[in-house]
């Protein structure tokens, strides 16, 4: 049980940390004319909002974890 | 026209497409600013999609969807989603494998006959219908989505809602997001429900309903001219009847490990999950160049499982019209605290016992393609992923040589000397196709 907790510790800590980093002001503000790349459709965190819901649903029946990427949506029996 | 091509209305499309199961957002909304649609304007779009999933000796699944989208002037939009799934075919039981020939009976009284060696499975068939709808209001730097969801199958209904606030900082560098979802299902399952650790006592009431209540927060960023970057947490919580009501545990004769008894399974009536997912995405090289999608995403519950999955994608543009994205996905789990291959006769009953192997030692990898492409002269844009999933886990029992004698003479286990596999691979593929249009 205490092992358990210090990951989870450690985990939330590593979290903390990330989170800091990515509101931090160390990354550059991209000016909106150097933008042609993150611009194009393909440059997303979730490419295709179609697989990922497909995938949720698959993994949700198939596997023990969920979650991560969302709230709610579809529950269902498979699991 | 160019599949990357810089589309307002495309932008949109894509910030609409997370109200429905009101997810993280997919990044921060780059350069979107610059290329708002004209007032006035609005669009819809509709994507049709078919998925065909199978495994190899057990279910088969086929789910047509149909989703639209409906943007109008003032920015809001308004999604509609349909599916259906059609299930068939056989899923464990929960038992293990015997050197005999076992007989199992489906929920519905179908029976099916289970060769030596071989993990008990029971036929089953069954029918799901889903509606979502998803609203989006952008107000100044913040935009709220609310959805709602219906599903129902023969023995389950699920009604949920969401919602989701981002907020855009730093010329839309930035985006956080923070959202709540609730869902409220019930189970019916077909025979009635019946108590947990017996040979299926009736419980005598309806189960409880499934209360899911969980919590959203992340960020996403711009790192650099072509990185972007995310990290979001998620927070659910269970309650209610949350046992699988057709699984059964074996309980073993201790002395040849032949099953004495067959227990229906039980779970605890609360569950806590946490996740936390990290996302990158990088843009190799000029306009046309590879770009690489990478996800890590770190899982707890107070059920014991942890698991570690990490996706990676990586997308070429073979030219304008065409491109292909390979796929691999590793993941690992940690079995629950309450989750037992078989219970031997004699020993004390847990408190809570399952042999569900979702709940085990499990390991899955995912090898697959993406290929996506326009019609020459034909409006709209196709995907078809093709996919190949391999799933086992490490669990065995051997017999004693006495056991193994009086097996079924058939000379599976007798060869194996009484050993079997008690989460034998299971092989899956499965093939999406989506056809999207805007009009």
């Amino acid at each position: 049980m205490r092992t358990r907790m210090a990951r989870t510790r450690s985990a939330l800590a590593a979290l903390l940390l990330a989170l800091a980093a990515l509101a931090s002001g160390c990354a550059a503000t991209i000016k909106p004319w150097d933008r042609d790349l993150l611009a194009q459709r393909k440059m997303k965190l979730v490419p295709s909002d179609r697989e990922a819901a497909t995938d949720r649903h698959v993994y949700f029946s198939k596997e023990g974890s969920t979650g991560g990427a969302g709230v709610g949506g579809g529950g269902c029996g498979c699991n | 026209m160019q599949l990357d091509r810089r589309s307002p209305l495309r932008a949109r499309l894509g910030a609409a497409a997370c109200v429905l199961l009101a997810s993280a957002p997919a990044a921060p909304a780059a350069a979107d600013t610059s290329t708002d649609p004209a007032p006035g304007a609005s669009a819809t779009q509709l994507e049709l999609s078919g998925l065909v999933y199978g495994e190899k000796g057990r279910t088969d699944v086929l789910e047509p969807t149909v989703r639209v989208t409906r943007l109008f002037a003032n920015g809001q939009s308004l999604t509609a989603e349909a599916g259906f799934d059609a299930m068939t075919g056989a899923s464990p039981t929960g038992g293990v494998a015997s050197l005999r020939t076992q007989t199992t009976t489906s929920a519905s009284g179908q029976s099916t006959s289970i060769p030596a060696s071989q993990v008990p499975t029971a036929m089953f068939r069954d029918q799901r219908e889903s509606f979502d709808l998803g609203w989006s209001v952008p107000v100044g730097p913040f935009t709220a989505t609310t959805g709602g969801h219906f599903s129902h199958e023969k023995d389950y209904r699920s009604l949920g809602a969401n919602a989701v606030v981002t907020l855009d900082l730093l010329q839309k560098s930035v985006q956080l997001t923070g959202g709540a979802g609730m869902n409220r299902d019930r189970v019916d399952p077909v025979g009635g429900a019946v108590r947990g650790l017996t040979p299926g006592d009736p419980l005598g009431t309806a189960p409880d309903p499934k209360r899911v209540t969980s919590m959203l927060a992340g960020i996403s960023r711009v790192m650099s001219r072509r990185w972007l970057a995310g990290v979001s947490a998620t927070r659910e919580v269970e309650r209610g009847y949350l046992t699988e009501p057709y699984k059964v545990l074996d309980v073993l004769d201790p002395a040849t490990l032949e099953t004495a008894q067959q227990l229906r399974e039980k779970r605890p009536e609360l569950r806590t999950r946490t996740s936390v997912l990290a996302s990158s995405t990088w843009h190799f090289g000029d306009a046309g160049g590879d770009v690489g999608y990478l996800n890590y995403r770190w899982y707890t519950d107070d059920w014991g499982v942890r698991s570690n999955t990490v996706d990676l994608k990586w997308r070429h543009d073979l030219d304008d019209r065409h491109w292909i994205q390979p796929h691999v996905r590793g993941y690992s789990q940690r079995q629950a605290d309450f989750f037992r291959y078989y219970l031997v006769q004699g020993e004390p009953l847990p408190a809570f016992a399952s042999s569900d192997e979702r709940l085990g030692p499990l390991r899955t990898v995912t090898v697959g393609a993406t290929y996506g492409f326009q019609v020459p002269n034909l409006p709209g844009e196709w995907s078809v992923r093709a996919e190949y999933l391999h799933q086992w886990g490490p669990g065995k029992l051997t017999r004693p040589q006495a056991a193994v004698a009086g097996g079924d003479d058939d000379g599976g286990d007798a060869a194996n000397g009484g050993t079997v596999d008690l989460m034998p691979a299971v092989h899956i593929g499965s093939l999406l196709v989506s056809y999207s249009i805007g009009f």
